[in-house]
Parts: structure tokens; C-alpha cells; sequence
């Protein structure tokens, strides 16, 4: 077994016109034990900006807790949100850091800039980014997400269309995944509004 | 982190509090997860006026493909760049690092930087983490000695060559160099041989795919052509596009509007005294 | 005691990906035509697609070797059926036979993933999918290979079959015309050969390029089994 393995989860970045959908799955397992089916994966940053962290729970949580605090640092001295890319380099700074004994941790990060275009990214355990156009993805489903979002995805999606291929995705995705799953959860961020919604998937 | 009682942001250096619990991990039959690799075909060569870097544009995790676009040829100087190979967080993170310590070096004399100095750097750094940091790198560039190219190997070794290659793809498009190359080129010729060897690569290895990258460094001038040849676009979409037979079921929604952002108009009429 | 090679392992993995959808009166079978090992390419232009009998095609992933050794004993094995039956074996028998022979190996096994595609006795399209062992089971589509990961969440997501517990049986064949079942597998394979690298996809060449017209090779097999007999498809491949 990898230990990336041990928890299980799934995480989708797609970008659209203006808009931008981050998603993952809701399942927290112990292996092949599912634990909770309301795992929070993704997580806010400041309105416009979301981070969504796979692999090991305990190091995706330890890593939220250090990237909320050295934020509110930035916040407080600078009086401004990061913008995506800055905390881009930011996560990428604290994964290398840890180069010889890393985070088991897969982040996928997804903003959008102040003149609304839309950002993501992803890295792996050690910080190398990758800045992608279209999609990003992570997880023990990442095979299988990559596969479907490559089939699915279209350029400049309007949010709606954008919210409805990305749900196809993940659960489509997920369900030849044993370890991530029960239903997902999508953020769809707009300049005007936030929208998140929670999905029904299968429960097994 | 295990001795200080907040976590202030670090001075730099690597931090290895993981490191014995990942070893426990790993002595308990627990696989660590694979890193990000270039996977790579990077190639240089000396022409007639400057230096010529090639790259392929394929970042590879086992046998796929993570991205089929990154940038593996990274900006030292402005008269100095370098292809990195091997893993990507630390080609990355090396040539970062070594290009800040340049500039920083650069407002130090008031002068341009040379190459033999970003490759001292660059083999000081890798040969001090005995080849544990993973990258291999081709460094190009025109000072006021000339032009020169070096390749560095992730223990530190160097070599300065008239040409050279490096990565996965490096025997395939050395195959290209070593057929072809002869001193004295014109800045087109080395270019076409320069594609040509990557294009080997990108065909021959699996690890090597995608566009291929040049950047031509000449004495004063610079010329990063990203994306010079695309010659693997996808051009099978379907042209009626796929609708979902069944839409997805939502639990749950919640509308969070965004607050206006407010404009704040900086001039106007100047405060009277 | 003789010294052995610890690392010495008598399987490869050639990678290549396969895929098969049945249809009412209709069979698709696809694979790409590449073969390689490690990072390098052993060959552009090896077709992983096998016609067993009149109404039945194998297409095979994995090691290449034991593929070939399989195929000819499977082609064997049927020619002893057709001289004793005086008929060619039909789809289903081919299914068993294909099963037995790969269990008959449990413990030194074929290291070959195949799927099964062809029509049945009524003339309706099936597809047999096989683990290394022999354990299958006919479906409605499969996968297998490569970049079977890639491709089975959309096919999934576009021919969703019915649950095999259904009381009363449902028909598990894809509701799609034959038109549409081809170009579903053509967009499964941009899709995965964009990032399996072990998978050649296909795509229009633009002849401008002088270096890779030279190329010959890494082609999306597609063999098309219906009422009027067996006919193959070929798509010009990706070559990185």
C-alpha cells in the first residue's frame, strides 16, 4: 500500500469562461474502512481563492492549518488577499521545504486573479507546480479523472455547463475508484458569487 | 517546528522534522509516493554566434502524463538559461534558487553575470546534497568570455561541451548531435538540429513527448521561443460534443454572493490646505 | 544449489490499451497498435487484435510473448473444435474456451489482459472481459490495458449498463448505432493516449512537418464485427 493511499480522495480544478470549479469526493477512509462520509477536502482561503489537499488527512490538515496561518500574516501585513499565484508559491515553498521528508499531501489550488481569470494548479508531495489551462486533478481517483476530464472538458464553459461536466467527472470517476467516493462536493466560483453544492453519489 | 512553540516562516534551508516518522512509515512496509519527474529530452549546442537550448514539454508521474505543457528551460540570467531534467520540484527549485543568487550578485558588482559563475553555484549546491537533490542540468549562455555550455549531473560533476543532452531521451537525440553537428553553424541550421534532436526524443522515448522549446542566446540578445513547433496537437473531438445521459442529483446548494468590490478613485480634486 | 538472479523476472509489460463495445447487431473491438517496453518503442505497427472465429475478435494487452503463445494456442485448440464440429466455434464457446485456457495456467499465468468481442448465437453483440487468470464476465463494454484506468470512467459515464442483479435479466448492449459506438471509442482514445504514454493516440497528421512524416505506424486498430461479416478501421496515430 502508498500512503497516499491510507485516507483515499479525489480532487478535480476545471477552469471555465470567467469561472473556475474545484470538487472532490466526501469519503474519509482507514484503507478499505470508510470513516466519515462528510470529509471536508477543500477548503476557502479568502473569497476567491480555494485549496483542496489529497493524500494523508493528518498532513493535509497539519499543512491547512500552517497555509491559514502564514496567510493571515501576509493579510496583516500587506492588507490585501494573496492572489493565486503568490499562494501558489507559497504552498510550493512549504512542500519543498520538507524535500527529504515531505507531506504526503497533493494540493489543488484554485483562484481567480483580480481581473477575474481564472487560475489552477497543482503540485505534487515536494512542491513542483503545475500550472495547467484546462484541468488539474488529484488523489487515488487522479488516473481515472484524468481520463474522463480529458473526454468531457471544453473551453470556456459557462458556470452551469462547467458545474454539470465536472460532477459527471468526479462521480463517474470516483465510482471505479475504491477509495474515494460517497457523493462530492463542488465549489463553482464566479466573480459575482459562490456557489457550492453538495452531490449525491453512490454509498459504497 | 519541534522546537519553537509558533511556527514562524523559516529562514531557508531544508527542514527534516518528517523525516523519522516517514522512515517508520517506510520500515513498516508503507510505500512513499512517487515524485514528479521531467522525463526528459534537454539538449544544447555552441553555433556560430551563441547557444542554442532545447527542451520537450512533457512532466511524466509513472507512465502518465501530468503535463503535456511545462517549461523545462528556466531563466538564470538574462544572458544565461538552463534545461533541467529529473525531478521536477528540485530542477525547479535549484535554478530558482541559484537565478535569485545571481541577481543578488549582479546589484552586487554592477555587472553582467558569467556563466562559469551560475554553474559553480549550481554544482556547489548539488554536489553538497550528494546527488540526492535529482537534477540534471544543461546550462547555456553568452558572457564577455564568449558563449559557453555545460552540462551538471545531480552529484555535481560538470562537463563543457560543444553539445550536449540530457534525460531519459538524451541517447536519442545525442544519436541526432552526433551525426549532424559541426562547427560553425548559422543560427537557422543550429536550430533545425536543435529541433531535430528534440523531435528524436519525442518520439523515440516515451518518457520525451509533446512541443518543443528553443531559446537562442546570442552576445546582448536572447530569444526564448516557447512552443517553436507543436507537433503532437489532439485533433479528434468529437464534432457533435458529449451530453450526460443522466444529470448529476444535488444534495445541497448554497449561493454565497461575493461582495461588491469597491473602487477606490485615487486623484480627483486635490485636497485644498 | 544454483545461483539465481533475483531480479530476473520472466514477464514484461508491452503496455498498449484495449477496448470493446456491444451493440444490438453490432460489435466494436479497438486497440492501438503500439508495443513498447520501459521508455522505448519496440514497434509502431503491432496489431493486438486477433479474429479467433468467423464471429469472434481478441484483443490483448500486457506481455506480448505470452499474447502470441496464447493466440496460438487458442487458434490451435479451435481448429481441432471446427475439424470434430465441422463449424466455427461461436463467440460464447470462445469465451469458456479463452477462460479455461488461462486458468489452466493459475499459477504461472499468461501475463495477457484480453477482451472478447464478437456476436452471439442470436446475432446480438457481446463482450467477454478476462483478469489474467481466466475469471470474466460478459458485458455491455470493457476495457483493459494501459489505459484502461483512463477510458472506463467515460464509458461508464456515456453506456452506464444496467446492474447485473436486475430481476429480470436486462440485455447489457449499448442503446448507440454502430456510427456512434466507433466514434465513442475514437474520443476514449484521444483521450487516454493524451496521457498514457504507454497508449499512441490518433490524430490527423499535419504533413507540413517533415520529421514526422517518416514515421510510420501508431494506428488506432478498430475491427467492426456485424450481420455483414468483419471489417478493420485504421486511424492514423500520435507519435510521442
Amino acid at each position: 500500500m502508498s500512503i497516499t493511499e491510507y485516507n483515499g480522495s479525489a480532487l478535480v480544478a476545471m477552469v471555465g469562461k470567467n469561472c473556475f470549479a474545484i470538487a472532490s469526493d466526501r469519503r474519509l477512509g482507514v484503507q478499505l474502512q470508510t470513516i466519515a462520509t462528510d470529509f471536508q477536502r477543500i477548503s476557502k482561503i479568502h473569497d476567491r481563492l480555494f485549496i483542496g489537499l489529497s493524500g494523508l488527512a493528518t498532513d493535509s490538515q497539519t499543512l491547512y492549518q500552517r497555509l491559514v496561518f502564514r496567510h493571515k500574516l501576509y493579510q496583516l501585513r500587506e492588507e490585501r488577499d494573496m492572489k493565486p499565484e503568490t499562494f501558489a508559491s507559497l504552498v510550493s515553498a512549504l512542500l519543498y521545504e520538507k524535500r527529504f521528508g515531505p507531506y504526503f499531501c497533493q494540493p489543488v489550488i484554485a483562484g481567480l486573479s483580480d481581473e477575474d481569470k481564472p487560475f489552477i494548479c497543482t503540485m505534487d508531495s515536494i512542491g513542483a507546480k503545475e500550472l495547467a489551462k484546462d484541468f488539474v486533478v488529484a488523489g487515488t481517483a487522479g488516473e481515472s479523472l484524468y481520463g474522463a476530464c480529458e473526454a468531457m472538458f471544453k473551453p470556456d464553459m459557462e458556470p452551469d455547463e462547467l458545474f454539470e461536466t465536472v460532477s459527471q467527472a468526479l462521480l463517474s470517476s470516483v465510482d471505479r475508484d475504491c477509495l474515494s467516493g460517497w457523493g462530492g462536493h463542488v465549489y463553482i466560483v464566479t466573480p459575482t458569487e459562490i456557489k457550492e453544492r453538495i452531490l449525491k453519489g453512490r454509498m459504497d | 517546528m519541534s522546537n519553537s512553540a509558533i511556527d514562524v516562516p523559516s529562514r531557508g534551508g531544508f527542514s527534516f522534522d518528517l523525516c523519522r516518522r516517514n522512515d517508520m512509515l517506510a520500515k513498516k512496509g508503507v510505500n512513499l509516493p512517487s515524485f514528479r519527474k521531467t522525463g526528459t529530452t534537454i539538449v544544447g549546442l555552441i553555433f556560430q554566434d551563441g547557444v542554442i537550448l532545447g527542451a520537450d514539454t512533457r512532466a511524466t508521474e509513472g507512465p502518465i502524463v501530468c503535463d503535456k505543457n511545462c517549461e523545462k528551460i528556466h531563466y538564470m540570467a538574462p544572458n544565461i538559461y538552463c534545461c533541467g531534467a529529473g525531478t521536477a520540484a528540485d530542477t525547479e527549485a535549484v535554478t530558482d534558487m541559484v537565478s535569485s543568487q545571481l541577481q543578488l550578485h549582479r546589484y552586487h558588482t554592477g555587472r553582467e553575470s558569467r556563466v562559469v559563475t551560475a554553474l559553480t553555484l549550481l554544482k556547489k549546491h548539488l554536489f553538497n546534497y550528494q546527488g540526492y537533490v535529482q537534477a540534471a542540468l544543461v546550462l547555456g549562455g553568452v558572457d564577455c568570455t564568449g558563449p559557453h555550455l555545460h552540462t551538471i549531473y545531480p552529484h555535481g560533476s560538470t562537463d563543457t561541451l560543444p553539445f550536449a543532452t540530457m534525460g531519459s531521451g538524451s541517447l536519442a537525440a545525442m544519436a541526432m548531435f552526433e551525426s549532424k553537428y559541426k562547427e560553425g553553424l548559422t543560427k537557422d541550421e543550429g536550430i533545425q538540429l536543435v529541433v531535430d534532436a528534440i523531435c528524436s526524443g519525442i518520439f523515440n522515448d516515451l518518457g520525451s513527448g509533446s512541443n518543443v522549446d528553443v531559446c537562442v542566446i546570442t552576445k546582448g540578445h536572447k530569444e526564448y521561443l516557447r512552443n517553436h513547433l507543436l507537433p503532437n496537437p489532439r485533433t479528434f473531438v468529437n464534432a457533435k460534443g458529449y451530453s450526460f445521459p443522466k444529470k448529476t442529483e444535488v444534495l445541497l446548494t448554497k449561493i454565497t454572493p461575493l461582495r461588491e468590490r469597491v473602487e477606490v478613485v485615487e486623484g480627483g480634486d486635490a485636497m485644498e490646505e | 544449489m544454483t545461483k539465481q538472479h533475483p531480479a530476473w523476472s520472466p514477464y514484461d509489460n508491452n503496455g498498449g490499451t484495449c477496448v470493446a463495445i456491444a451493440g444490438a447487431d453490432y460489435c466494436v473491438t479497438a486497440a492501438d497498435t503500439r508495443m513498447s517496453t520501459g521508455y522505448s518503442i519496440l514497434s509502431r505497427d503491432y496489431s493486438k487484435i486477433i479474429k479467433l472465429a468467423d464471429k469472434c475478435v481478441m484483443a490483448s494487452s500486457g506481455f506480448q510473448a505470452d499474447v502470441k503463445a496464447l493466440q496460438k494456442l487458442l487458434a490451435a485448440r479451435h481448429l481441432i473444435y471446427q475439424h470434430q464440429h465441422n463449424k466455427q466455434m461461436s463467440c460464447p464457446a470462445m469465451g469458456q474456451l479463452l477462460s479455461n485456457t488461462l486458468y489452466y495456467k493459475r499459477f504461472f499465468p499468461y501475463y495477457s489482459f484480453n477482451v472478447l468481442g464478437g456476436l452471439d448465437n442470436e446475432g446480438k453483440g457481446c463482450v467477454y472481459t478476462y483478469d489474467a487468470v481466466g475469471s470474466y464476465e460478459r458485458v455491455g463494454y470493457s476495457s483493459q490495458g494501459s489505459g484502461s484506468t483512463l477510458i472506463m470512467p467515460f464509458l461508464d459515464n456515456q453506456l452506464k449498463s444496467p446492474s447485473p442483479l436486475l430481476l429480470p435479466a436486462q440485455d447489457a448492449v449499448t442503446p448507440l448505432s454502430e456510427a456512434e459506438a466507433v466514434d465513442l471509442v475514437k474520443t476514449c482514445f484521444a483521450s487516454a493516449t493524451e496521457r498514457d504514454i504507454y497508449t499512441a493516440s490518433f490524430f490527423l497528421f499535419p504533413p507540413s512537418l517533415p520529421l514526422c512524416d517518416g514515421i510510420f505506424g501508431d494506428k488506432l486498430e478498430i475491427v467492426v464485427l456485424n450481420k455483414d461479416g468483419i471489417h478493420r478501421e485504421y486511424m492514423e496515430l500520435r507519435k510521442d
